[in-house]
């Protein structure tokens, strides 16, 4: 009699869709929903060979965040992720008006390709800003964001004006959503002005460098004391802030940092200056080396580890501060987490996939040119009009958002189709800039392995990773975005 | 997987690289070196003039495998990358919606 062949024994399903990374002892395991977990080697291991069983102390958390097989919740991890990926459905939101390239500001490290004060063929005119304007509400995106940015706009005075009267009536007239943000030194800022750009709820950002020395070693002002002004009218906003009216809202002013050479090793000075103004969020920002940094990387640059190091003690300090009962927060790190813990598009551009470029943003050059991001901007300053994707005069909405600079920059800079990115851990929060890789590399897809920007962000996600494994960092951490 | 070849130029195994990846790389590069690539038997062989200073051949084949992997990756991963990327940018457009 024949026998009977033994059933062959069935191997236990792996994981579903996951990405990890070691950290010593654990791993650090992600999943395209946004979901994190840390595991012990022990339980990785189980997990990935599909023999993590129900009596598993780690299941049940597991489950709910779709890392066990056969307890998927497909409805629920679907709309984690299409709530985290909204922005793929909406349409650019953020439109940036370069009103003027001159600047009377002659900082170090300028991107914006400033021209001297007197430079008057360089201004944006009325007409081109309106029709900007009426270009950016043709964005099926529900809440449009004018920012007006520079060279300095405020020596565009009536083209700002009729840019922030002009957009007010469109979105009265559409129903929009209408956020308006202007970028200023301050050091032509007036009472009058100051009245016109709150009654308009204009949200205003300026730079803080850190202390009045190293910010008047970066930002250089012949006609006077940047810091000074700067300093100045921080308050003045922050005291109209705190005395409300009826009639409009009036905004907490903010302050950008670009951390120069001069900036590496003064990080508690910085952030003390900015808890100095009543500032509660410093954006740690890193020189890129587009357009003028370029040409000035030898003087001014740093190497990526050089602000990793600058970028980590700042956030350290931050968080003994806050233990102080300091309220401050990193903007980037505050970004990161949102994603992170709260699985929701905090509207950082940059950590995008795609990046933001043509999709998320575009930038309106003094001259009605079209780019798909400021930095797209800055490229063609320097003559390579790589980035441009059409003209608000001569082009209509559709082709701009179809032209081939808007659909390369979305190509590279999708996660899915980067060798390194595809499988690393902070796939679900990261984003590539191919701008960035351009300069830096030579082409818009770069090269993950050696590139600089990869390197700073997965430094960063890894101190985020690691400072959220510690329960007291964590609380702090956690509120930094709880609201 | 690459050998040295006479005069500084480089045989890449057709086994593993690809003449796009190839000619990817060469376009990333042609600013720093003229690349020509001739095919072989199971081989492409690659040679550099014109090179800029501080051009080296390994950095162009860092960038050859990186254009391989990336080639090697769209295999899996196109239909994923493909839409998203049309979703992106068809939404942006404004061109998803139905008319009524
Ligand atoms: S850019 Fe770097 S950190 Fe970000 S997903 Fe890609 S490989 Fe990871």
């Amino acid at each position: 009699m024949a026998l009977k062949k033994a059933a062959k024994k069935t191997e236990p399903a792996g994981p579903p869709q996951l990405l990890w990374r070691r950290d010593g002892a654990s791993c650090l395991v992600t999943n395209d929903f946004g979901q994190y977990a840390w595991l012990k080697k022990k339980d990785f291991d189980l997990l990935l060979a599909g023999r993590l069983g129900g009596k598993h102390p780690r299941y049940a958390a597991l489950a709910d965040k779709g890392f066990i097989r056969d307890r998927l919740d497909f409805d629920g991890l679907a709309a984690k992720w299409r709530s985290k990926n909204a922005f793929l459905n909406s349409g650019p939101g953020l439109h940036i008006l370069v009103l003027t390239l001159r600047c009377n500001h002659k900082c170090l490290y300028c991107q914006s390709a400033a021209a001297g004060p007197g430079a008057r063929d360089t201004d944006m005119s009325a007409a081109t800003a309106k029709k900007c304007v009426d270009f950016a509400f043709q964005s099926p995106n529900p809440g449009i964001t004018i920012e007006f940015q520079g060279g300095e706009p405020l020596l565009n005075w009536e083209a700002l004006k009729a840019a922030v009267l002009h957009a007010r009536g469109k979105a009265k007239k559409t129903g929009k959503n209408l956020s308006l943000a202007l970028v200023s030194n301050f050091s032509l800022m007036t009472e009058e002005k100051a009245q016109f750009l709150m009654e308009q709820e204009v949200s205003i950002c300026t730079s803080l460098d850190g202390p009045a020395d190293l910010h008047n070693r970066n930002r250089v002002f012949c006609g006077g004391n940047s810091h000074a002004a700067t300093v100045k009218w921080l308050k003045f906003f922050q005291a109209r802030h705190a005395r409300q009216v009826p009639e409009y809202r009036v905004f907490k002013p903010s302050a950008l940092l670009t951390v120069s050479r001069y900036s590496l090793g003064r990080h508690k000075e910085i952030i003390d200056e900015y808890v100095k103004a009543g500032l509660e969020d410093v954006f740690v920002r890193p020189l890129a080396p587009i357009g003028y940094a370029k040409n000035l990387w030898g003087q001014i640059g740093y190497e990526a580890k050089d602000f990793a190091d600058f970028y980590l003690k700042s956030l350290d300090y931050i968080l003994k501060l806050n233990r102080r009962g300091v309220v401050i927060r990193e903007k980037m790190a505050a970004m990161m987490l949102d994603k992170i813990v709260n699985a929701r598009d905090p509207g950082y551009l940059d950590a995008r996939c795609p990046c933001g470029a043509a999709i998320g943003q575009i930038a309106y050059n003094y001259n009605g040119d079209l780019y798909t991001c400021d930095e797209g901007r800055m490229v063609g300053w320097e003559g390579d009009d790589a980035f441009k994707i059409g003209n608000v005069r001569k082009d209509t909405y559709r082709k701009v958002l179809t032209s081939g600079a808007a659909r390369a920059c979305v190509l590279s800079s999708n996660l899915e189709s980067q060798p390194d990115c595809a499988r690393c851990a902070y796939k679900p929060y990261c984003g590539v800039c191919p701008v960035y890789n351009y300069e830096a590399q030579g082409s818009l897809w770069g090269d993950m392995a050696t590139n600089d920007r990869c390197g700073l962000f997965k430094g960063i996600f890894g101190a985020l990773f690691a400072l959220l494994k510690k329960p007291g960092n964590e609380t702090i951490l956690k509120n930094w975005v709880g609201k | 997987m690459t050998k040295k070849q006479n005069k500084g130029g480089l045989v890449a195994d057709a086994a593993v690289y690809s003449a796009e990846a190839l000619q990817l790389a060469a376009f990333v590069y042609s600013d720093r070196a003229e690349i020509s690539i001739k095919a072989g038997k199971g081989v492409f062989n690659v040679s550099f003039c014109g090179e800029a200073p501080g051009f080296h051949p390994g950095d162009y084949m860092n960038e050859v495998l990186n254009q391989q992997c990336r080639l090697d990756l769209a295999k899996q991963n196109s239909k994923a990358a493909g839409m998203i990327a049309t979703k992106a940018l068809l939404s942006a457009a404004g061109g998803t919606k139905k008319k009524a």
